[in-house]
């Protein structure tokens, strides 16, 4: 064989503005020794975008093969096919050594790298022979969090016959889903879809539900997973209650309600809505007064189920055995105070789209009823069906997305919900004046642009543009924008402004990943293993990943991602194995198999 | 009508400025938050457009970056980090380079080897003078005890230098305004403007160029800055005025008691001037605030050439009322060694040409509303 590799290595992360993520002098100098490497290059040091030039670079070094390493190599892959073709070499001799599809996105991770880099130097693909090892797996599956995604993926493996636990943090399954009015863009009621499968769940005999509960620790290997689990103190006996609600209601202590997103108060011994999984009472050690100084008990002397409640029950860990994860731990929204020129926290008719989502619900604290925010009497903003209502109405989208300052992502549901929004104002409200502020409508799903173009119809303001900043004026509220499409500028006195907050990574997304060690991406969510072709497993062996805490998406998507982890569930215990994590391998194995590969492979004719 | 479009625009306003402005995505926050902007005049987003679309003669007729004095609070708010602040202060520098006719101001704005050859080429030429044209030093006083200034340089002579300066600038900047004029007005041919709205509104030109009462309306930084950038203007103008048409009255050997008007009228114009440079340049050093976050070339170079004068021009004045005649002959040949280029580079082609462009933008603005009314 006459023919001999020389090859350039060139790193085509500019890492202006940021470093990349990467360990890129590590990764040079690893490139630098590696057999048949001519030159080490970083893109910046090179004509940009300039082929002849490039072309002279490629013939002085007497180049036959460039490798184009870097977090996404191939969007340069056309300009340096040029300079190989004008350089009088085979344009099609370039390997891609690509950080991000192998998840490398830390300076952890860069044995990997490494090993990506020896691939393509050998000009082999490095899932050729990155294939991780295969073990047994546990037929028992742990579902974090029971939102809609967690619940789906709950059902569709314990329907196929397999044990489910299925952990949740707060009181009651049914997440963000239950709090919802109705869902886009059919105008379903969400509770009418959410209920029946909350009911199915907690009587399912081969889901354990454990709520008002966290994960502790993680040890083992996929397939084989011992997970610690903290079961917080309920207080109350959650066989024995029979949910009568004396014991709230004679309970002196009150808090703002979660489920209701803080627009109404509960009793600190509450069931979060009357339609939870379980229906039992729990008591929030927060609010309780007996917790707090030791005295109260009212509940324990009302309570008709002897010692349903003991309120000195301390929390207690548990230990189960799994083969698989599901991780569908959700979001939490913006926190609009974060965006001051807005005025949330500062005006009270500035609210959030989850508060209106409450309001405008028939089970929310003004029974359906949209009114302003007002004090009560012991100085709670609370919305009562007593106060007047808005006679207009603005929603204001991309409140923390789409936004340097905060998200620079799309949190791609904004635009929708607030459509549908405005569609319930305008059925609660039918006379008022209601105006869309947005920068792009994105209508982008299955009847989405249908939904829009019917919102449009019911007279409904829509103006692009997003409000610079909202003022109180003599009690009402003053937006300023830009009403682009019209060239003019604009300020209109509204009575209520909703803001379309964003979705963000719960605060526990990080310490969760260390936890169950798997990586989260650099806005927090976690990361999956290609985001286009596997957007559900991980790279770590046995832990899949469904619904927004994998990214921002709507309940569609999520039901489908949350099925879909559940087929990768299933299809591993149908198999009795479950793949181990690339990370596990080790650089030394991966070059180990490629010179192995790459000498089969050269021996055959 | 047709458009025609220049796609190298962006690139060819990065020599003016630093920004991201392909980033904007037209949400409008900047425009709404400005305190400046009007209906007629749409400023910045409507600028950022224009860029991007490549339309340079929509650009020209604009005189929206004059109406901005650059608070930055459109740059802090910005969810895309496009620094439309930026942009308006670049489209100035780019403004400035279209209107001057010779092309000059282009090529002071965009290479460093022109600017500082301008600069060498006129103060040695300056110096030439003094060389060969000038009589010796006469290291005499007189019988005040100061130096003998008008000896050494003739008030006559320096006058006569002064107003070929001063007619070959102001023609330069008078048929800079007049392309301005003709680009701005006569090419927009949407608007007709009759005769008497130029005299009913030139009155706004006088007001706006002694007040500069736009800059305060600037929500925050304005306030701030208002001040020194008048003091600033106003010690420049009469300074540039004293020296240009009074000169005999200013450039005298004999020492006025420190209440005379000669004396009060410089040390004022001293005053501001140095006020309103120390302001700027610790903003600029520090970067502190939207406003001084970029810093061009041009804007260094007219603060150290500003300064450079003024330290000068105060040290002649030391030098001479305590009868130094050495140190006074060579910094006076210094001090204006560095104003000539100064006024000559700076007047009609670069930054200083604001103090002209700026009253006329928001008077020919005021003329199209009031035509369009």
């Amino acid at each position: 064989m006459g023919f001999k590799k020389v090859s350039a290595v060139i790193f085509t992360d500019k890492g202006n503005g940021s470093a990349p993520p990467y360990d890129l002098p590590a990764l040079i100098e690893y490139a630098r020794q590696l057999d048949g490497i001519k030159v080490v290059w970083k893109i910046n040091e090179l004509p940009e975008f300039n082929t002849q030039h490039m072309a002279e670079k490629i013939k002085e070094n007497g180049l036959n093969y460039l490798i184009l390493a870097g977090e996404l190599p191939g969007f340069n892959k056309t300009f340096f096919d040029h300079a190989m073709r004008a350089a009088g070499q085979n344009p099609g001799a370039i390997g891609l050594a690509c950080f991000r599809e192998y998840g490398i996105i830390s300076r952890e991770d860069s044995d990997r790298a490494k090993a990506v880099l020896y691939c393509a130097a050998k000009g082999i693909r490095f899932d050729q022979v990155a294939i991780p090892n295969e073990t047994a797996v546990h037929p028992d599956t742990l579902v974090i969090g029971a939102g809609i995604a967690g619940i789906q993926a709950a059902l569709e493996i314990a329907n196929g016959g397999q044990k489910v636990y299925l952990l949740e943090k707060s009181g009651t399954i049914g997440g963000h889903m239950a709090m919802f009015d109705k869902t886009f863009p059919t105008l379903d009621c969400a509770a009418c879809i959410l209920t029946p499968k909350m009911v199915e769940v907690g009587q399912h005999p081969l889901i354990q539900l454990l709520t008002y509960s966290e994960l502790k620790q993680v040890n083992g290997h996929p397939g084989q997973y011992k997970v610690t689990i903290l079961k917080k103190a309920r207080r109350v006996n959650i066989s024995t209650c029979i949910g009568c609600g004396s014991c709230a209601e004679k309970c002196p202590a009150t808090a703002p309600s979660e489920f209701d997103a803080l627009t109404a108060l509960r009793k600190a011994i509450y069931i979060p809505f009357p339609q939870a999984v379980p229906n039992k009472y729990l008591i929030d050690e927060k609010s309780c007064i007996y917790v707090d100084r030791g005295k109260c008990g009212v509940c324990v002397k009302v309570c008709p189920v002897p010692d349903c409640i003991n309120l000195d029950e301390k929390d207690e860990q548990i230990e189960i055995t799994v083969g698989n994860i599901i991780v569908a731990t959700g979001f939490k929204i913006f926190d609009a105070r974060r965006a001051e020129q807005f005025g949330y926290g500062k005006f009270p008719n500035v609210i959030t789209s989850l508060e209106l989502e409450r309001l405008v619900n028939a089970a929310g604290p003004t029974g359906g009823g949209i009114h302003f925010r007002t004090k009560d009497k012991r100085d709670n903003w609370i919305f009562s069906p007593e106060n007047d209502q808005p006679k207009s109405i603005a929603l204001i989208h991309c409140i923390g997305s789409r936004d340097k300052n905060y998200n620079e992502y799309c949190s791609k549901v904004c635009c929708m919900y607030s459509l549908k929004l405005a569609h319930l104002i305008r059925e609660k409200l039918p006379g008022a004046e209601i105006s869309e502020y947005f920068i792009d409508m994105r209508a982008f799903g299955k009847g989405y642009e249908e939904f829009y173009e019917r919102i449009k119809e019911e007279g409904i303001n829509m103006i692009r543009g997003r409000t610079a900043k909202v003022e109180q004026v003599n009690g009402q509220l003053l937006l300023r924008s830009e009403d682009i499409l019209h060239d003019r500028l604009l300020e209109q006195k509204v009575d209520m402004v909703v803001l379309a907050v964003g979705l963000e990574p719960r605060e526990d997304a990080d310490n969760l990943s260390k936890i169950l060690g798997i990586t989260c991406s650099e806005e927090g969510w976690f990361l999956e293993s290609n985001l286009v072709s596997d957007p559900v497993t991980t790279y770590k062996g046995g832990i899949s990943i469904a619904g927004v805490c994998q990214g921002p998406k709507d309940i569609p998507d999520t039901v489908a991602q949350a099925s879909a982890a559940a087929s990768h569930v299933l299809q591993s215990i149908i198999n009795g194995k479950v793949r181990e994590s690339i990370k596990d391998l080790s650089l030394q194995y991966i070059v180990t198999k490629a010179d192995h590969f790459v000498s089969t492979e050269e021996g055959q004719p | 009508m047709t458009m025609r479009i220049n796609p190298d625009l962006p690139k060819e306003l990065k020599k003016y400025g630093k920004g991201e402005w392909n980033e904007c995505f037209h949400c409008g926050t900047c425009t709404a938050l400005c305190p400046l902007t009007e209906n007629n005049n749409l400023f910045p987003r409507r600028s950022i457009r224009l860029l991007q679309m490549g339309l340079n003669d929509s650009l020209t007729v604009n005189v929206d970056p004059w109406l901005c004095y650059y608070c930055g609070d459109c740059s802090k708010s910005c969810p895309r980090d496009a620094n439309p602040g930026e942009l308006m202060m670049s489209l100035r520098r780019y403004l400035t380079s279209i209107y001057d006719w010779t092309g000059l101001s282009k090529r002071f704005y965009t290479t460093h080897f022109w600017e500082f050859g301008m600069i060498l080429f006129l103060a040695l030429f300056v110096i030439s003078l003094f060389v060969f044209v000038l009589p010796p030093l006469d290291p005499t006083l007189n019988a005040a005890g100061g130096v003998r200034i008008n000896q050494f340089a003739p008030v006559d002579l320096i006058e006569i230098g002064d107003w070929i300066m001063a007619i070959i600038v102001a023609s330069l900047l008078i048929s800079n305004i007049l392309h301005m004029y003709y680009m701005v007005i006569l090419k927009d041919k949407s608007i007709k403007i009759p005769l008497w709205l130029y005299f009913k509104e030139f009155w706004l030109l006088i007001f706006h160029f002694v007040t500069q009462l736009r800059f305060s309306k600037c929500d925050t930084e304005g306030k701030k800055y208002w001040l020194s950038h008048w003091l600033l203007m106003s010690g420049y103008t009469v300074m540039f005025t004293v020296i240009v048409v009074f000169l005999p009255w200013f450039q005298t050997e004999e020492v006025h008691p420190l209440y005379h008007p000669q004396r009060l009228l410089g040390y004022y114009a001293t005053f501001g001037l140095l006020f309103g440079l120390i302001v700027v340049m610790i903003g600029r050093i520090r970067k502190s605030g939207e406003k001084f976050k970029f810093s061009h070339f041009s804007d260094w170079f007219f603060i150290i050439m500003l300064i450079l004068t003024t330290v000068s021009g105060i040290m002649v004045h030391i030098f001479r009322i305590n009868g130094m005649p050495y140190a006074t002959y060579y910094t006076y040949i210094a001090h204006l060694a560095i104003l000539v280029p100064m006024i000559m580079i700076e007047v009609p082609f670069s930054k200083w040409s604001h103090l002209a462009y700026r009253p006329f933008a928001i008077y020919f603005a005021n003329l199209k509303k009031a035509a369009a009314a």
